[in-house]
C-alpha cells in the first residue's frame, strides 16, 4: 500500500503488538485452568531433581512499563502494559507476605469460581481477614493482591468472580437488545437514564440500533441528568453516556463497543475546567495505567468538546475558583505523563495551570439554563473539538 | 403544617402566593411601613439536657418563628437571597422546568456569595412561606435510590416492569408525583443503606425467593427515594423493614428514614415513615454465628463522637428507647459490625438463611 514510512510504521505496529500485554474476558472454567496450571507448574519445579520454589511473574503495573501505541486505523491511541515483569519470590523477605496473599487469594477465588458465586471486594476482605489474618488486614491489600492475581493470569477482575459494578447510564437515541429480551429505547427515559449493566459478558453480546449522528461523554450526573430532561438528544441527534466520575470498566465497555459499532460518530466530551475534568477524558481516551492490562482494549478517541481555554469568556467571573493542592498534583502528573506529548491538550493543560483557576459546567447557567444546549449545539455545528 | 391540601400545591396556585407575598412586601414599602416576614422553624429532634426532659418534637407543631425585618442588616441579605430565588422558581414554575439546587446556585454566584447553604435555606424558607414541598417549586435533585422486586408502576409514560426480571436494579423516578398505577405482587419491603448490599442481594435473585421488594437509597436517601418509599407504603401497605450496618452512620441512615432529616424538617411529615422496622444488623447477631473477633473493626474517634451526638436526639430517650440501648451496647464495646462480614462463613447466609429467618420470626426491633 504505501512507500518505505508506511512499510515501517506498519512493521513497528506489529512488533509492538506483539508485545502488547491484556487481560482476556474468561469463562469460570478457563480461569480455573489458568489456576490449576500455576499450581502444577509450582509443584512441577518444587518435585524437580533441583527443586526450586516458583516466582509469581506479574505484569508490572508502573509507569515505566507503559506504553502508548498508534493505532494503524483511526485515531486512537492507547496505553498498554509491556511485558516487563515484576518478579515476586518467596526467597525474599520484604515481599515474602505478597507471594502468600496471591497464593491466598488465588485459593479463594477457585473455590468461588467451582461454586458459580461472585462476591464484592468488601466480602472478599471479610473473608480473607477471618481466614488468614497474619496476611491481611486492610482492604487495601486486597484490592492490591487481586490486581496481582489479574496481572498473574491475565484475565480481567471480573472473571475471576469480583461482582462487576457499574455507575454509568446511557440515554438518547439508541435501541438497546439484550438476548431474549425487550428491546430498550433510551430516549423514551427519564432524565436517569438506563444503567449500563457491570456484567462485561452481557454487554458484549447486547444488540445497538442507533439514528444519532454524535455520542457525547458527560462527566458529572447532575449535568447528564439536565440535558436528558431538556432532550438535547432531539436538538442534535445524540446519544449521551456518563459515568459519573472517573470511568469504571463496564462505561468503557460500552462505550467502545458503540464506538466499534457505529465508527463514524463523533464521541464528545464535556467535562468541567480542572485537571481532574482532564484526567477523565484522558481515562477514556487512553486508559489508566493501574488496571493497564485491562484498559488498552477500551481506549476510544474521545474528542474534547468542552470547557475549553476559549470558553472561559463566557463565565462570570465569581464563577471562577482558585485550584485546590489536589488539582495541582493531578496537573503535575499530567504534565509530566507521556500521554500528552505533541499533543494540543498540553497546550490547554499549560492554560489552566498558569491561570490557576477552574471552572465547572454549571458556570455557563449564569445565562440561563437553556444555554448550555445552545453552547453545545454551536460548538458541534462549528466542529469546534479536538 | 396548616391545611396543605393535594390542589394548593399546583402551580398556579403557587404562582399566586408568589405574587401575592411580593405585593405585600412593595406595598410596605411604598407606605414607607417596616416589613417583616416572618418564616415558621421546624425540626425533628433536639438534644436533651437530661433524662427527665421533654419536648414537643414529636408533635408537628412548628417551633417557633423566625422574623426577618428589612431594616436589620444582617437580614437583609438573606432577604434578597429569598426574592432571587423567588425569581427563579417563579420562572421554573411559569417554564415547566426542573432545576437543582446546584444549578440555582450557578445562576447567580456572585449574589448568593459563593454559598450553596445560602440557596439551601432560601430555598427551604420558600417552602414555608408558600406551604409547599420543594418539588412543587420544581427544584429536583438528580436521582440516587434503586429498586428492583416484584413491582410495577408507571411514571409519565413509561411502564416499569420490575417484576419481569426482579434481579435488576431500576432507578428510582426522580418526579415521584408522576408515579401511577402502583402494583405490588410482594409480602414486604426491605430497605437497605448500602449499594453493595443491594448488589448481593440481587445476585442471590433475594426479591424472586422471597417475593418482595428491595429498595436503596445507596447512603443517606435523598428526597425522591424517600418520596418514593412512601408512596409505596401508602399504596401497598406492605411491612416495611430496614438493613443498615451496626455503625453510628448506619443508625443515622435508619433514623434519616424513620423521623426525616433536619434539613427537609418542613417536609417531614410527608418524608418519614413511622411504620420502619428496624431489621439489623444487631451485635447479637454476630454473636449468634460466631463471628471472629477480628472481624469486628474498632471505632473510630469519628465514629465514636458521631454515636454520642445520635444519643442526646430527644426522640431516642421518647419514642424509640429500645434502639437506644443498641447504640449504648455499640458504644460500649466499642466495635462497629459491617453487613457484609456475615459472608465470612458462606457468601450467601445474608441472603439464604440471616434475613428470611429474621422476617419470618419477627426478631426485629
Amino acid at each position: 500500500m504505501a512507500g518505505n514510512g508506511h512499510c515501517n510504521n506498519n512493521r513497528l505496529l506489529f512488533h509492538s503488538h506483539q508485545r502488547l500485554c491484556s487481560a482476556d474476558i474468561l469463562q469460570p472454567h478457563e480461569v480455573r485452568a489458568r489456576i490449576e496450571a500455576t499450581i502444577l507448574k509450582f509443584l512441577h519445579l518444587l518435585a524437580s531433581p533441583t527443586p526450586t520454589v516458583a516466582d509469581l511473574p506479574l505484569i508490572a503495573r508502573r509507569s515505566k512499563n507503559a506504553r502508548f501505541r498508534h493505532s494503524l486505523f483511526g485515531d486512537v491511541t492507547s496505553i498498554y502494559l509491556s511485558q516487563s515483569l515484576c518478579r515476586i519470590s518467596l526467597m525474599k523477605i520484604n515481599v515474602a507476605k505478597t507471594f502468600i496473599r496471591v497464593w491466598k487469594v488465588l485459593e479463594l477465588c477457585f473455590q468461588l469460581l467451582v461454586h458459580g458465586k461472585q462476591v464484592t471486594q468488601r466480602e472478599l476482605f471479610y473473608k480473607l481477614l477471618s481466614s488468614s489474618p497474619k496476611y491481611f488486614d486492610s482492604q487495601v491489600q486486597v484490592n492490591k493482591s487481586v490486581q496481582d492475581v489479574v496481572s498473574l493470569l491475565c484475565c480481567s477482575r471480573n472473571s475471576l468472580g469480583l461482582m462487576p459494578s457499574s455507575r454509568g447510564t446511557v440515554v438518547g437515541r439508541l435501541l438497546i437488545q439484550e438476548e431474549n429480551q425487550e428491546i430498550v429505547d433510551c430516549s423514551l427515559l427519564g432524565p436517569a437514564g438506563q444503567a449500563i449493566t457491570g456484567n462485561l459478558h452481557l454487554l458484549e453480546n447486547f444488540v445497538f440500533q442507533s439514528n444519532a449522528r454524535y455520542i457525547f461523554v458527560i462527566e458529572k450526573d447532575a449535568i447528564f441528568q439536565r440535558l436528558a430532561e431538556d432532550r438535547i438528544f432531539n436538538h442534535i441527534p445524540s446519544i449521551l453516556v456518563t459515568a459519573k466520575g472517573y470511568p469504571d470498566i463496564a462505561t468503557r465497555v460500552f462505550l467502545h463497543r458503540l464506538s466499534k459499532i457505529f465508527p463514524t460518530l463523533p464521541i464528545l466530551a464535556l467535562v468541567d475546567w480542572n485537571p481532574a475534568g482532564l484526567a477523565i477524558l484522558c481515562t477514556y481516551k487512553f486508559g489508566s495505567i493501574g488496571m493497564g492490562l485491562e484498559a488498552y482494549r477500551y481506549a476510544c478517541d474521545v474528542k474534547w468538546l468542552g470547557l475549553r481555554s476559549d470558553d472561559l469568556m463566557l463565565v462570570p467571573q465569581d464563577s471562577k475558583v482558585m485550584m485546590k493542592t489536589r488539582d495541582l498534583q493531578i496537573a503535575k502528573s499530567l504534565m509530566s505523563s507521556d500521554m500528552l506529548q505533541d499533543h494540543k491538550y498540553k497546550e490547554e493543560l499549560r492554560a489552566m495551570i498558569q491561570g490557576g483557576q477552574r471552572v465547572e459546567i454549571e458556570a455557563l447557567y449564569a445565562h440561563g439554563y437553556e444555554f448550555l444546549g445552545r453552547y453545545m449545539v454551536t460548538k458541534v455545528v462549528q466542529d469546534d473539538y479536538f | 403544617m396548616g391545611g396543605r391540601s393535594e390542589a394548593s400545591t399546583n402551580p398556579s396556585h403557587l404562582l399566586q402566593r408568589i405574587r401575592g407575598f411580593t405585593l405585600v412586601l412593595i406595598e410596605d414599602l411604598c407606605k414607607g411601613r417596616t416589613s417583616l416576614v416572618s418564616i415558621d422553624r421546624y425540626r425533628t429532634h433536639c438534644k436533651l439536657i437530661g433524662p427527665g426532659d421533654k419536648c414537643s418534637c414529636n408533635s408537628d407543631m412548628t417551633d417557633g418563628r423566625e422574623i426577618i425585618s428589612m431594616e436589620k442588616e444582617s437580614h437583609a441579605n438573606r432577604l434578597d437571597v429569598l426574592l432571587r430565588v423567588l425569581l427563579i422558581t417563579q420562572k421554573l414554575l411559569l417554564e415547566g422546568k426542573h432545576a437543582s439546587k446546584r444549578d440555582i446556585y450557578y445562576m447567580h454566584p456572585s449574589i448568593f456569595i459563593a454559598d450553596q447553604a445560602n440557596v439551601d435555606r432560601a430555598i427551604s424558607d420558600t417552602c414555608i412561606l408558600l406551604h409547599c414541598s420543594r418539588h412543587n417549586l420544581n427544584v429536583v435533585s438528580a436521582g440516587k435510590g434503586l429498586v428492583m422486586g416484584c413491582l410495577r408502576f408507571k411514571e409519565s409514560n413509561r411502564m416499569f416492569n420490575c417484576i419481569r426480571r426482579p434481579s435488576v436494579a431500576y432507578p428510582v423516578p426522580v418526579y415521584v408525583e408522576e408515579v401511577k398505577h402502583i402494583m405490588g405482587f410482594a409480602r414486604y419491603i426491605l430497605v437497605v443503606e448500602k449499594e453493595t448490599v443491594f448488589q448481593r442481594l440481587a445476585n442471590d435473585k433475594f426479591c424472586e425467593m422471597n417475593r418482595c421488594i428491595v429498595i436503596t437509597g445507596r447512603g443517606y436517601p435523598d428526597v425522591p427515594t424517600r418520596r418514593f418509599l412512601r408512596l409505596l407504603i401508602d399504596e401497598l401497605s406492605l411491612p416495611v423493614y430496614c438493613l443498615v450496618d451496626c455503625d453510628p452512620f448506619g443508625f443515622d441512615i435508619l433514623l434519616t428514614y424513620r423521623f426525616g432529616s433536619m434539613q427537609m424538617a418542613y417536609d417531614a411529615k410527608l418524608l418519614r415513615i413511622p411504620e420502619i422496622r428496624w431489621l439489623g444488623i444487631f451485635s447479637s447477631d454476630a454473636e449468634a454465628i460466631g463471628l471472629p473477633r477480628r472481624c469486628l473493626l474498632p471505632l473510630t474517634h469519628r465514629d465514636k463522637k458521631k454515636a454520642e451526638a445520635l444519643l442526646q436526639r430527644c426522640y431516642l430517650h421518647q419514642q424509640v428507647p429500645h434502639w437506644r440501648l443498641e447504640i449504648e451496647k455499640m458504644l460500649q464495646r466499642e466495635v462497629k459490625f459491617e453487613i457484609e462480614a456475615l459472608s465470612v462463613f458462606s457468601i450467601s447466609m445474608l441472603s439464604e438463611e440471616h434475613l428470611p429467618a429474621k422476617i419470618q420470626e419477627g426478631r426485629h426491633l
